[in-house]
């Protein structure tokens, strides 16, 4: 029932919506409060038994917690530059794999094969240590963005693809059928739709690539997990250190994935019944 | 407006981008061009930079020409390898090798950027000009000599086995057939692999029978596998300054039997990297000049437990 539904029209309402509103609030507070104490208790006491195990140091934390989370600011803006040449990537693999022409299909397709069935964790070795045995020395941080979003290029060209695909044909054909060239077509109709698709496509692999990203520690780079395993290492109080880096990638991701679930939400407005 | 709100973004996005690419090449900068970069026209104007150094003429080639153009010298070190080096809550580094690198800096008239590779890059050479030196307790060793370019030493250390209290095992020989945790890559590996040669030819003990090695990323990994309660190895082989930082954090290990051999750990330079012959006259200068003055002492003695382990034992 409409919430704005009047017995006259124009008139006021019901009283009876009054007290059905209310309780759908009640309902949805007490739901929420549930939720969030249920939250609170499992994690009191993980939080209680890690703490119980006697090993903890008290002072570790604030000694270290400021340098474990400065390595936030290298996490994110990896994750953000590679997400960037990775879209990039992705919107040619996509076209290139939608193609007539078998060249460009074909070294498109064996792009997204090989990189979607290799590991990042071996892609990361060898942009990192194997390209300099053929000459091709980069440094650490770019080292990393370039095998990132080399990455996440190759899974996004098959979203970019289905989501090109994924525009109904009859969109297609009325454009057609009303005299619009192909490059035309594409850029008013089929991509403006696409998109719809495909950017909170994008903005779930930036937040998954924000955690991907701590893949890179294992060339040096001194981003999150670099800090607290090493930090951890040194003084034996890796519990700590692990716990704090897993709650500072925790954040990150709830902060963008709320960002993300606005923009989905901003972009479905159209679905939603009236 | 759909087409409005999607342009926006990407706009925002390419803006955001631009902005993190000219942070990120800052960052990137401070990397000193390699010897690759050897169309560079340096003059060798190093000789008025560096105070201590002899101003000889250097070939404008070599790394030491390259390094005192550019003010800084990038040295490999690790970063959780106490009590020769070790990272502070500001991020930067403290340790014996720490104090030795920055006054080898400090003597060329540079400063130094340290970086941190693993210890089996840096042990295997073919750094790809990612740094110039390594101030890392790296022994000379025949083997690393196909690679590594060695200065004099600048100490040395006993090699000591340890065992867990865990397993009872209070003897050298009372590990034979058991499993020893070493660092990768290290002269502990090879010693018990038998195949060790040490650069100055010095003896070794003799393996005990049957002994098995495991390896961890770095020495400091096998003291906390015993620390936080694990039992996978009965014994741990370390240099003698790790082990006693180590059981002075409590960790529940006890030495067990005699050095088995002692190593000279000296500063290294890549052979395939660029030319770097005037760098090493002046990094064995500066470290016999260290050990003439008696800096290293004093800093051994800081961080060794007022020991001087800077004369060959």
């Amino acid at each position: 029932m409409s919430a704005n539904a009047t017995l006259v029209p124009g008139g006021p309402e019901a009283p009876i919506l009054g007290q059905i509103r209310a309780s759908q609030r009640a309902a949805r507070s007490s739901f929420r409060a549930k939720y969030f104490a249920t939250w609170f208790v499992i994690l009191a006491i993980v939080g209680a038994a890690i703490v119980a195990t006697g090993n903890a140091e008290p002072d570790f934390t604030t000694t270290w917690g400021r340098y474990i989370l400065e390595g936030a600011g290298l996490t994110v803006l990896i994750s953000t530059v590679s997400i960037f040449f990775a879209t990039i990537l992705a919107v040619i693999g996509a076209l290139g794999r939608l193609s007539s022409n078998g060249f460009i299909n074909g070294a498109a397709s064996l792009y997204v094969s090989l990189v979607r069935g290799t590991p990042l964790l071996v892609q990361i070795y060898f942009v990192f240590y194997a390209l300099p045995q053929m000459g091709i020395v980069i440094d650490p941080i770019p080292a990393g963005i370039v095998a990132l979003a080399f990455n996440y290029g190759a899974y996004m060209t098959e979203i970019f693809r289905a989501g090109i695909q994924a525009v109904p044909r009859g969109q297609r054909e009325a454009a057609e059928s009303l005299g619009m060239t192909e490059r035309l077509l594409m850029r008013r109709i089929v991509l403006p739709q696409a998109v719809r698709i495909v950017v909170p496509a994008i903005g779930n692999d930036f937040v998954s690539m924000i955690k991907d990203s701590s893949l890179v520690s294992v060339v040096g780079l001194q981003e999150i997990l670099w800090r607290s395993s090493t930090v951890g290492r040194s003084n034996s109080q890796l519990i700590q250190a692990l716990l704090i880096a897993a709650l500072v990638y925790w954040a990150l991701t709830m902060f963008f994935s709320y960002f993300q679930g606005r923009l989905e939400h901003r972009l479905a407005l159209s679905d939603v019944r009236l | 407006m759909r087409q409005r709100h999607t342009a926006i973004r990407a706009a925002m996005l390419v803006a955001s981008a631009a902005l993190i690419f000219t942070a990120c090449s800052k960052v990137g900068a401070t990397a000193a061009p390699t010897g690759a970069a050897s169309t560079e026209p340096s003059s060798a104007a190093s000789a008025s930079a560096a105070p201590s150094e002899a101003a000889a003429s250097i070939d404008p080639n070599d790394l030491l020409a390259i390094i005192l153009k550019n003010g800084v010298i990038r040295v490999g070190t690790d970063p959780a390898y106490p009590p020769q080096s070790l990272l502070k809550p500001d991020g930067t580094f403290e340790g014996f090798d720490i104090d030795t690198a920055n006054e080898i800096g400090k003597r060329l008239g540079v400063k130094v950027e340290f970086v941190t590779p693993d210890f089996s890059v840096v042990e295997a050479g073919k750094w790809a000009g990612r740094f110039d030196i390594s101030v890392g307790s790296v022994t000379i060793t025949k083997k690393r000599l196909d690679n590594l370019d060695f200065t004099s030493p600048y100490y040395y250390t006993p090699a000591q086995m340890t065992a867990t209290t865990a397993s009872g095992i209070t003897t050298l020989d009372g590990l034979a057939g058991k499993t020893v945790c070493v660092g990768e890559a290290t002269t502990y590996y090879q010693w018990i692999s038998g195949t060790l040669a040490l650069g100055d030819g010095s003896a070794l003990a003799p393996v005990p029978a049957g002994m098995k090695v495991t390896t961890l990323k770095t020495d400091q990994d096998c003291a906390l596998s015993v620390k936080s309660g694990r039992h996978d190895f009965e014994g741990w082989l370390s240099s003698s300054t790790t082990v006693a930082a180590a059981l002075a954090a409590k960790t529940p290990m006890i030495i067990v039997g005699a050095p088995v051999f002692n190593e000279p750990l000296a500063v290294a330079t890549d052979k395939s990297g660029p030319p770097h012959a005037a760098l090493q006259a002046a990094l064995d200068r500066i470290i016999k000049a260290m050990h003439a003055d008696g800096t290293l002492s004093a800093s051994s003695k800081k961080w060794f437990d007022g020991l001087d382990m800077t004369v060959a034992q």
